[in-house]
């Protein structure tokens, strides 16, 4: 469960200060996937930094189960997004010169799991986005875009986090190979009792989330709550 | 995959890059080993010159050095007060006589009817001889009398001639000391190419140690015999000075060169050696004070190697400066290169962040790539010190013993400038086979120093990849993800 408590950012440019994220709250509950749409530089990104603990709030709080991030020591925090988070980037971020295996494995290593342990989950996670985890083990960059995003997500899911937090997973990848990416981050919210906080400017893809909220301003709202079986079931 | 092998794989993502960096390192690291190998070959020397010349004070009598000047010689009596002096570990006599070969010297006098007392014995009793007894021998100076020779016989007006405008041939004489210890006459170990020496040099002996050019002269070899004063000696050896001059002479034991002269227990100088060099200077002075300045000079042989001393102290200086400064260099070139490297790969650091990667890894990680380019680029850089260092050294070492030698001038050969002879003013090569020890100093570079400059450019590394990275890890994840 996250709750977000009047989380406030702001950014003093020159003389001038813009305020991206201004007063926002909402909660989500464990197994939610969620959507926030919005405008170019509306703050979407900054909002989903200040929840991955990759930026620190101005000021309000963010809670997860119950703990605030705020005043949290720095490696508490980077504790937090090793155990808790789980980032997807629109550029992938995948680290170049290691392969698909090795890139999976990366997060796992940092929380000092054996090395057996860590490549008989790496594989099983591949598996589970649908790539040969013996054909991929080669280098990053020889993959297509759907396949890199595939394995950063497999990456975001190495040390189950309670939280996936994606930012524009799909901008990078054409309109088909987006949409399986949403299902795949559909089918893991469901199966994996993840919460996924995705944004996205795509509305058709926003529609097939179980919440969707808007920012507007530094103002978040949510739309009409859809039925997650509704969502889930064809038409 | 562990981090070490992440950062091995770091340090090869670029590969020209990676062999730019090695070659650099190298030739900077390879430059220090050399520099360092060079400080401790000289230093190595510096200590060798002072253990070995620099603790040998010499004592003429007052007034007087070798052939030249005047005041009374020194006896067995005095030699016993020197041994006495604190710090004084050895005291070796040596008794100079010049030997005239008796052919000429019957010529001579056949020639210059009536003049007889001093002209009598040749020309060794000059004005300024006392310390010095002209005898006959059998052996031919092995250097021709020349214009020097002429000119500082007519300077020394040995000759006693009465009137005679036209000099007779004049021949150089051969010099002959008595030597208390197997040592030259700056206590100096003698360099015996052939044969054996003398054994006891305290003791009466037939036996005699010839300069190699006197014995090629003369024909003679070890065991060969010549006769001074009409007593025959044999040949127990021969000896390289490493000087015309030098060569041009022999030693006896004391005793007999004190017999021949007919003058027992009388010392033309002592070699006297301390058993320190910090303590050669009160040595001296009490030396002095011991023996009385009516009666002896003291002198410190070896003030003008103190010149090459000095001199190769500033060598020993400059190559640690040399090698700090391309260790200097080594650090700077890490450094810029992590900085560099950290700057580039700065969203990527983001990006270890934001999965979850604590500092410290970042910073290992990043202190391990440094350690791999620094390895890399010692064992290259050993190589090419290995190979550069015995040619730096020697350079270093022998380029500075020429200014030395400009500055040491007349170096005792013993009997400074008044021989009549061939030797002129001593000079020429002042540090003789010192100057053959210098230059033939080959570096060896001992495991401990590779080791030192090694962990020292490593520290430089370790920190130069250390700071950027935890200068960028500590950043907000979010500040070096987002990019300029
Ligand atoms: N570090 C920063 N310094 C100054 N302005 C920033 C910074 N980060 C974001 N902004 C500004 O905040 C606004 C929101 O940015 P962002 O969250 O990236 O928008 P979005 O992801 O919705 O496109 C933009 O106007 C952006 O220029
Ligand atoms: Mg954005």
């Amino acid at each position: 469960m996250i709750e977000v408590k009047n989380l406030v950012r702001t950014f003093k440019s020159g003389d001038r200060t813009i305020t991206p994220v201004n007063d926002v709250s909402f909660e989500l509950e464990q197994g939610t996937l969620a959507s926030i749409v919005g405008k170019s530089g509306s703050g979407k990104s900054t909002l989903l930094s200040l929840l991955g603990a990759l930026d620190k709030p101005t000021s309000g709080d963010v809670l997860v189960n119950g703990v605030s991030l705020a005043g949290m020591p720095d490696g508490q925090l980077t504790e937090y997004r090793r155990r808790d988070i789980g980032f997807v980037f629109q550029q992938f971020n995948l680290i170049p010169n290691l392969s698909a295996l090795d890139n999976v494995m990366l997060p796992m290593e940092f929380a000092g799991i054996r090395k057996a342990a860590r490549q008989e989950r790496a594989r099983h996670l591949l598996e589970q986005v649908q790539l040969d985890p013996d054909k991929h083990v080669r280098r990053i960059n020889r993959l297509s875009g759907g396949e890199q995003q595939r394995v950063a997500i497999a990456r975001a899911l190495a040390n189950a986090p309670k939280l996936i937090l994606a930012d524009e997973p799909t901008g990078n990848l054409d309109e088909q190979t987006g949409e399986h990416i949403i299902e795949l981050l559909s089918s893991l919210s469901r199966n994996h009792n993840t919460t996924i906080l995705v944004v996205t400017h795509d509305r058709s893809l926003a529609n097939k989330t179980d919440r969707r909220f808007r920012l507007q301003q530094g103002q978040l709202t949510e739309e009409a709550a859809r039925s997650r079986i509704a969502a889930a079931s064809p038409a | 995959m562990s981090v070490l092998a992440r950062s091995i794989g770091n340090a090869f993502r670029n590969k020209v890059r990676t062999a730019a960096v090695v070659a650099v390192l190298a030739v900077a690291i390879g430059l220090a080993l050399a520099m360092l190998v060079a400080n401790q070959a000289v230093a190595g020397k510096v200590a060798e010159l002072n253990a070995s010349v620099g603790t040998v004070l010499t004592v003429n009598p007052a007034g007087g050095q070798g052939f030249e000047g005047g005041g009374e010689p020194l006896t067995a009596e005095q030699a016993a007060t020197a041994a006495a002096v604190p710090n004084v570990s050895t005291v070796v006599g040596t008794k100079a006589l010049r030997l005239r070969n008796a052919a000429e010297v019957a010529a001579q006098t056949g020639t210059q009817a009536g003049a007889g007392g001093p002209g009598g014995q040749g020309g060794a009793a000059g004005p300024g001889s006392q310390s010095a007894t002209a005898v006959t021998t059998s052996l031919t100076a092995a250097v021709d009398a020349g214009t020097l020779g002429n000119r500082n016989q007519a300077a020394t007006g040995s000759t006693g001639t009465s009137g005679s405008s036209t000099a007779p041939a004049f021949s150089v004489p051969v010099t002959a000391t008595g030597i208390g210890a197997e040592v030259d006459t700056t206590g100096k170990a003698l360099a015996l190419t052939q044969g054996t020496g003398l054994g006891d040099y305290t003791a009466a002996s037939t036996g005699a140690l010839l300069g190699t050019t006197l014995a090629e002269k003369n024909g003679l070899s070890v065991g060969s015999t010549f006769t001074i004063k009409d007593q025959s000696f044999t040949v127990a050896g021969l000896f390289d000075a490493g000087t015309a001059f030098g060569n041009n002479a022999l030693y006896l034991t004391l005793p007999t060169a004190q017999t021949l002269a007919d003058l027992p227990g009388e010392l033309s100088t002592m070699v006297v050696t301390v058993n320190s060099m910090e303590n050669v200077d009160a040595a001296k002075t009490a030396l002095q004070a011991a023996l009385g300045t009516d009666k002896a000079d003291v002198s410190q042989g070896q003030r003008n190697l103190q010149t090459a001393v000095s001199s190769l102290g500033s060598v020993k200086n400059i190559s640690f400066i040399a090698f700090v400064a391309a260790l200097a260099t080594a650090g700077l070139i890490i450094l810029l290169i992590m900085v560099m490297l950290v700057r580039e790969r700065r969203r990527e650091i983001g990006v270890l962040k934001a999965i979850g990667a604590p500092n410290r890894t970042i910073g290992l990680q990043f202190v391990l790539e440094a350690l791999v380019l620094v390895a890399m680029g010692s064992v290259v850089g050993a190589a090419v010190a290995s190979f550069a260092s015995g040619g730096i050294a020697s350079a270093l070492i022998s380029s500075n013993t020429a200014t030395a030698a400009a500055t040491t001038g007349r170096r005792g050969q013993g009997f400074p400038g008044g021989v009549p002879g061939g030797a002129g003013f001593p000079g020429g090569n002042p540090l003789g086979g010192a100057n053959q020890l210098l230059t033939s100093v080959t570096a060896s570079a001992s495991p401990g120093v590779i080791a030192g400059g090694i962990a020292a450019v490593f520290g430089v590394a370790i920190i130069g990849a250390l700071v950027p990275a935890l200068l960028t890890a500590r950043i907000r994840p979010i500040e070096v993800l987002r990019g300029e």
